[in-house]
């Protein structure tokens, strides 16, 4: 130990506290509650000095030894001998203390018991499902209004979106989808081919890639690029001030930020999802051949016969509302970031999320839907 | 005469937190108001509560003598009646320095396109950043992106400028350039400006009348020229914000 400190007893009723040596973080030195608690102990001490007796070096830690002694001895009334504390020092312990104590009033903070807590995450889906209710209607009016040709959307910012929506996405829906309708190929496959039903291949993922793979895929990815970028375009603008500057500019955030997006994704989803089940059927084609015995005229004939126009538009309708989905859950995730780069990330990644949930939850509906109107 | 600006016991809260209480000043048509006071005591929640980006409640923001409530939104409330500079100066950074200046021109005003193209021109000339009409806000320095945002927020003229920490980031002789403009708006176009600052120069050299937002009494503790306050507080908060440089005992 190289910072040391030692307590002697004067009279009874004055404690010295000797300092010695060399007081740095990297090294060990005396703590001060095994002072105070000695100090403390003996009621019939008034008074404490403070000796400093070949002190070497010291830094941050010889402060907060000091400190700790001082308001101990403050807030027990006892005299305090500063004196001998090095100039350098006491300027520190006179700095530390003149700092403006704030205190801020909560309206409402106190620990919640177990009850209180799940109460807490009913109302805050409750809270989150009214403010995302909120927003749908406010997204209502401007797309009303922009029918109504009461509000125009700038024709830069949204041919910039949807290409970014549209054309650049095609690689990355290409690659999932492709990769998506080869996996149901060699799976039924497999399967089918223990019956001698390998031409079935092309009616399982005809169909599963109309109706359900190529909408739901080309929704996952745009959840995980698009979506995600709209959260974290729209919460780093919030960083920046950018929304703040758009609101006191007069210009109103749905029809300036969120309606170019979530027209630009609503028009790109359904020409996404019609490439991703294409590529998707292309997929199990590769897969079909390279595995089976089947050709390509047998397969692509048995794909028209199994697919029908039906499932074709059932894929385009849910791809509409996915679209819609995912720009408003990533636009609307994206304004409510606070101000820091963290809560961007934070953002983007609950955008990510709550629109691929959505997007699974309303496919569900989507198909209890269809089943009764015998779709 | 009314006040441009009156705020009323306002109560300023953030994320439930109370963080001053009873702020109630004029701003009169034509001063330089200064809102000052140490770092993280409210100046920019205030500057929220002013432009109505926060809710005040009823009876306690005034523009003109009208409640903020009643005349928020009114179409030319923003832009027309007011503009702002933001720390960052906020350009919108998909847009290049003339965009951002001329969109609230092309949006409110019946101009045609020659006539925008010019005046943003002479908006970016007035804070000195005319050949970089095609810039975007990245290819720039920050201290040439608020004064950017100074181009914007002045391209309607306003009736009042709010500025959030003005010089803040920038060097000097940029500062001192921006304190000149700000007085030169003030006198030429009668501009009523309100700036939120931390920086000594420009409270002396331009402030009109100042309020000092003390954090640990959460309230207004100081009000009067900078140089008053200076001369004629008793808090010691006030003295020790305005005289840095100098030990206070």
């Amino acid at each position: 130990m190289t910072g040391i400190a030692e307590l002697k007893v004067k009279d009874k009723s004055t404690a010295i506290i000797s300092i010695a040596g060399t007081w740095n973080i990297y090294e060990k030195h005396s703590h001060a509650e095994e002072f105070i608690e000695k100090i403390l102990s003996k009621p019939s001490i008034q008074r404490v000095d403070l000796k400093f007796v070949d002190l070497k070096s010291w830094d941050s830690v010889l402060i907060n030894f000091l400190v700790h002694i001082l308001n101990s001895c403050e807030s027990k009334n006892l005299t305090i001998n500063v004196d001998d504390i090095p100039i350098g020092i006491r300027r520190l312990i006179e700095l530390s203390k003149t700092s403006p104590v704030r205190s801020i009033s909560s309206d409402g903070q106190k620990k919640s018991t177990i009850l209180e807590f799940i109460g807490g995450i009913g109302l805050l889906f409750f809270f989150s499902l009214r403010t995302f209710l909120g927003f749908i209607g406010k997204l209502r009016m401007g797309i009303t209004s922009f029918i109504g040709g009461k509000v125009k959307i700038r024709s830069q910012e949204f041919t910039v979106v949807l290409q970014e929506v549209g054309v650049k996405a095609l690689p990355i829906v290409f690659l999932i989808s492709f990769l998506v309708g080869l996996i149901i190929a060699f799976v039924s496959v497999l399967q089918l081919s223990q019956f001698g039903a390998n031409i079935y291949v092309a009616n399982l993922v005809g169909i599963s890639m109309m109706r359900e793979m190529g909408c739901i895929m080309a929704g996952i990815i745009m959840s995980g690029r698009t979506g995600a970028a709209f959260a974290a375009t729209i919460g780093t603008m919030i960083v920046n001030d950018e929304v703040d500057a758009l609101q006191t500019a007069g210009f109103s955030i749905i029809n300036f930020l969120v309606l170019p997006r979530v027209i630009a994704l609503t028009l790109m989803m359904p020409l996404l999802c019609v490439f991703s089940s294409f590529i998707g059927i292309f997929g199990g084609l590769c897969a079909a051949i390279s595995a089976t015995d089947l050709t390509i005229v047998r397969y692509c004939t048995q794909t028209a016969h199994a697919v029908h126009l039906n499932d074709f538009f059932v894929g385009i309708i849910k791809s509409c509302f996915f679209g819609f989905l995912i720009a408003a859950i990533g636009c609307q995730k994206g304004l409510q970031c606070k101000r820091s780069a963290e809560d961007v990330g934070l953002t983007t990644t609950t955008a990510v999320v709550t629109s691929i949930t959505a997007i699974i939850i309303m496919d569900a509906i989507f198909a209890v839907i269809f089943s009764l109107i015998g779709i | 005469m009314v006040p441009k600006i009156s705020v009323k016991n306002l109560n300023m809260t953030y994320d439930n937190y109370t963080i001053m209480r009873n702020i109630s000043f004029d701003v009169q048509r034509g001063e330089i108001f200064l809102i000052i006071g140490q770092s993280g005591c409210g100046k920019s929640t205030l500057l929220k509560y002013l432009l109505g980006l926060k809710q005040a409640g009823h009876q306690k923001i005034f523009y003109d003598g009208k409640d903020i409530n009643s005349v928020i939104n009114v179409p030319g409330f923003y832009g027309e009646k007011i503009g702002v500079l933001y720390q960052g100066g906020a350009l919108w950074s998909s847009m290049t320095l003339a965009e951002n200046v001329a969109l609230p021109l092309e949006t409110y005003t019946p101009l045609n396109r020659k006539e925008i193209e010019e005046i943003v021109i002479l908006k970016l000339s007035l804070v000195g950043l005319k050949g970089f009409e095609n810039f975007y806000p990245a290819q720039i320095s920050g201290g040439m992106q608020k004064r950017a945002g100074l181009a914007r927020a002045i391209a309607l003229d306003p009736e009042i400028l709010f500025f959030d920490e003005p010089s803040a980031g920038l060097d000097s002789v940029s500062a001192k350039r921006l304190d000149d403009l700000i007085l030169e708006l003030k006198e030429s176009f009668g501009i009523t400006v309100v700036i939120v600052t931390h920086d000594l120069a420009s409270i002396f050299a331009i402030g009109t009348r100042a309020i000092y937002l003390d954090v640990e009494s959460k309230t207004i503790t100081a009000m009067g020229t900078p140089h008053e306050l200076l001369a004629s507080s008793n808090d010691k908060n006030v003295i020790a914000f305005l005289s840095r440089g100098t030990k206070i005992a």
